[in-house]
């Protein structure tokens, strides 16, 4: 298992949008990823799971993957948190 | 294959559709009915009878807004083995069978698993941030 935390920086956080483009990142690996925020952990190829963190902006998350691609998965997931999710010029 | 249907006062059915597209940004392949409240149910339990037809050999779950309501009402004559009918649809619960439509689980576990969603996404923000102060 490998994880990373980083912060979020896209204003909305991992609102509606943000988070099913997450867990649709997710479902293309075969690694078990979860997400860490505040202590609550949940499987991020869960799309209501993600909501429920409610994660805002400014706040530290740690991604877990852990499997065959998890490096890949890692990376992907980093990229797109900091990509802001494409919703941010 | 599994079909769904919205069955809904007014447009509550089609709005829950356009936004759950938005967010998940596809195609959502959902036949929304709107019952109106002008009439009497025979146009909507016409409608209902028409598609449910064209879907016959297929597994169907069948989403209205409001246990109780006429929407629900009219589709209690439906219920038996290949359809099922969860009433209070939410945009939890929309999501959650959008993205659990293709795993590959039965009808009954998949109904179950939106049920969930759509209880879990009802929150008092109040009692879960206490919770979570706690």
């Amino acid at each position: 298992m490998i994880k990373e935390t980083i912060e979020i920086t896209n204003k909305l956080g991992l609102h509606a949008r943000a988070s099913a483009k997450l867990s649709h990142l997710a479902n293309s690996f075969q690694s078990d990823i979860y997400l860490v925020y505040h202590g609550d952990r949940v499987n991020a190829k869960s799309l209501l799971g993600i909501l429920t963190l409610a994660a805002s902006v400014g706040n530290p998350i740690t991604i877990e993957t852990d499997g065959k691609d998890e490096k890949e998965a890692l990376n992907q997931i980093v990229n797109i948190f900091q990509s802001k999710f494409d919703e941010e010029s | 294959m599994i079909k769904a249907f919205i069955i809904t006062h007014g447009n509550l059915g089609k709005e829950l559709v356009e936004v759950a597209r938005s967010i998940l940004e596809t195609p959502i392949d959902i036949e929304c009915i709107s019952f109106d409240w002008r009439e009497d149910g025979t146009k909507t339990l016409n409608k209902i009878q028409h598609n449910l037809k064209k879907y016959e050999d297929d597994d169907i779950i069948i989403f209205t807004d409001m246990f109780g309501g006429s929407p629900t009402n009219i589709c209690f004559q439906f219920d038996r083995k290949n359809i099922e009918i969860l009433t209070g649809i939410n945009l939890p619960g929309l999501l959650k069978f959008l993205t659990y439509k293709d795993k590959k689980i039965n009808l009954k576990a998949l109904v179950k698993e939106v049920k969930k969603g759509a209880i879990d996404g009802i929150n008092v923000i109040g009692e879960y941030l206490g919770e979570k102060k706690s």
